[in-house]
């Protein structure tokens, strides 16, 4: 499902519009042309906008009214206002999801991103077989969430696992990493960036290479090289995009589900259980939906702070 | 003396960014049992063994047939839905183009996960658990799709259409002869990356499809996780999962990282 979250930078600017046809002979009126140019372009758009209306604008109303009601799995349903996000505020198990989850964000986000800056940086300044290591990094990011998830739960298994096999010849461990409280949202955190971070580094690259060649001179004839230059030039050019990428991982960090499905089930005792895991559990393990939509408007009005803030900095910018 | 280093650390991170899916496939090709480190390195005991297991055991040709189906249909239908809105949006006047369009951005701003409960009534209400319409016809409705049809379609010259116009083309033909060709590109770059993203997708396939044979291979593969079968089998599994991925990446590698590095699609 595309649960897209790149929409704030697309904004388009409005186009001017083209007047279309031919020149028409003076006197007669542009009228039935412009007639039957919208009734094409209402002809042309009429699937999408039926998907769009069914399937889009539908579920996100329905979301909303569903959070005020008690609606269950038999279809019976009575409005009770607000009392959902009411007994949300009592939930310990709300408030840990919760705290999980924006846990998880603290450690998922810097690691990607100084995973996808520090491989955009590399990148940029190779010439050497740059298409090669781009492709690379950006391998696992084509894959699935759940074969990453399949695939290091293996790596971090306790007994036969890799990682474990590695410290166990550095006669360390054995460790157990998705066993351990403090260590299962860190260890779950490195497969998503592992899975992912190709596709920031692809973005950071991209700024990078924006950045105009006579700045980057001028700094090295004043004389800074190296860290400096990254530091006071390099860096605050490329802030825009830095902002424009932290916020959308920030954003689909908070929406984790599929790791934490495959690779704990949520443990142990709940030291995985994201937002989107109760969600989950509400919905399809207790047929709660109201509860569940309560839930859902929750996850939105978090997303809509992230794309709020990535508004105002990336504002201030221009 | 930053220069002698840079590919030695990048020669580094991409050793550390393949190592599982190498050990992925040493495991998957070790003997049964052989998931500790050196049964699944000695290449010369590899054996075809777990793949044979999983691919009888399993209903994995079931649900890869149904990632296909999923994923194919889904391209094909996206294509032509978005595109045909694409070439409305940017080249035909009608009244409330602006809102509609915004309305159909607006909903970027929605995670899926914000909507899953309503999604999965208003699709088990319509009858659509466990077939692949309730599978496909939900997730058809891409803003990303419609936004970059538009925006590429909006460059293409106006005379273009005069042209056909005047040549006495109807509107199917101009948009079957003249908005197909010329839009090729972007066509087969948004192909792949829908593909991908059905066939990676997870959540809705999840709670769509209840029997084992509606099972994607994603969710399959998941299931097979918690079933307790051995590893060496889920590893071979694993390998069956991402087979079309790969396949995918090494063909269009190069177009595939360009074009995300310009429009910035994201699933």
């Amino acid at each position: 499902m595309t649960a897209g979250t790149a929409g704030e930078r697309t904004a388009p600017t409005p186009e001017p519009v083209a007047v279309p046809g031919p020149p028409l002979p003076a006197g007669r009126p542009a009228r039935p042309v412009r007639r039957r140019e919208a009734r094409v372009g209402l002809l042309f758009v009429a699937p999408m906008l039926l998907l769009f209306v069914v399937f889009r604008f539908g579920p996100t109303i329905g979301a909303a009214f569903l959070s005020l009601t008690d609606y269950r799995l038999s279809g019976d349903w009575r409005f009770i206002g607000a009392e959902n996000y009411a007994r949300l505020l009592q939930d310990d198990l709300f408030w840990s999801s919760l705290g999980v989850t924006a846990l998880y964000t603290v450690f998922f986000v810097p690691l990607t991103v100084a995973l996808s800056l520090g491989t955009a940086l590399l990148l940029h300044r190779t010439v050497w077989a740059r298409g090669f290591f781009r492709g690379v990094f950006f391998l696992p990011y084509v894959t699935s969430i759940v074969l990453a998830a399949v695939i290091w739960k293996w790596i971090y298994d306790v007994e036969d696992g890799l990682l474990n096999a590695a410290l166990g010849v550095l006669s360390l461990g054995p460790v157990d990493f998705l066993g351990d409280e403090r260590l299962v949202l860190p260890a779950i955190a490195a497969t998503s960036a592992w899975k992912g971070f190709g596709y920031s580094m692809l973005i950071l690259l991209a700024g990078l290479q924006s950045i105009p060649r006579e700045v980057t001179e001028a700094a090295v004839i004043d004389g800074a090289t190296g860290w400096r230059r990254l530091r006071w030039v390099t860096l605050p050019l490329l802030r825009p995009v830095l902002f424009f990428v932290l916020v959308i991982e920030a954003i689909g960090a908070f929406q984790v589900f599929d790791a934490m499905y495959v690779m704990t089930a949520g443990g142990p005792v709940r030291a995985s259980y994201s937002l989107v895991y109760f969600l989950y559990d509400s919905g399809f393990k207790f047929f709660d939906f109201g509860y569940a939509s309560a839930l859902g408007l929750v996850l939105f009005l978090v997303v809509l702070v992230f794309s709020l803030i990535q508004r105002r900095l990336i504002g201030r910018d221009d | 003396m930053a220069r002698v280093r840079l590919p030695v650390l990048l020669a580094l991170v991409a050793l550390v960014t393949m190592t599982p899916f190498v050990v992925m496939v040493l495991v998957a090709f070790a003997p049964p049992g052989g998931k500790t480190l050196p049964g699944a390195f000695d290449l010369t005991r590899a054996t075809w063994e777990n793949f044979s297991a999983v691919l009888s055991g399993a209903e994995i040709g079931r649900w890869a047939a149904n990632s296909l189906v999923y994923s194919l249909v889904s391209v094909v239908l996206i294509l032509l839905f978005s595109s045909m809105a694409g070439y409305a949006f940017a080249k035909k006047r009608f009244p409330g183009r602006e809102v509609l369009f915004w309305a159909f951005l607006a909903t970027l701003m929605v995670p899926f996960q914000a909507t899953l409960i309503p999604y999965f009534v208003l699709v088990s209400r319509l009858g659509g658990v466990d077939t692949y319409w309730g599978l496909i016809v939900p997730t058809l409705a891409n803003s990303q799709a419609v936004f970059l049809m538009r925006q590429f379609i909006m460059q293409l010259p106006d005379e273009l259409f005069e042209a056909a116009k005047i040549d006495g083309a109807s509107e199917w033909r101009i948009y079957t002869t003249v908005v197909i060709p010329l839009i090729t590109p972007v066509l087969a770059t948004l192909g792949v990356f829908v593909f991908l993203w059905h066939w990676n997708d997870f959540l809705w396939p999840l709670v769509i499809g209840q029997s084992s044979e509606m099972r994607t291979l994603t969710v399959g593969l998941a299931t097979l996780e918690g079933e307790n079968v051995a590893v060496n089998q889920i590893m071979a599994g694993a390998t069956i999962t991402v087979l079309p991925c790969l396949l995918v990446f090494g063909l269009l590698q190069r177009y595939l990282t360009d074009s995300i590095a310009t429009t910035g699609l994201k699933n």
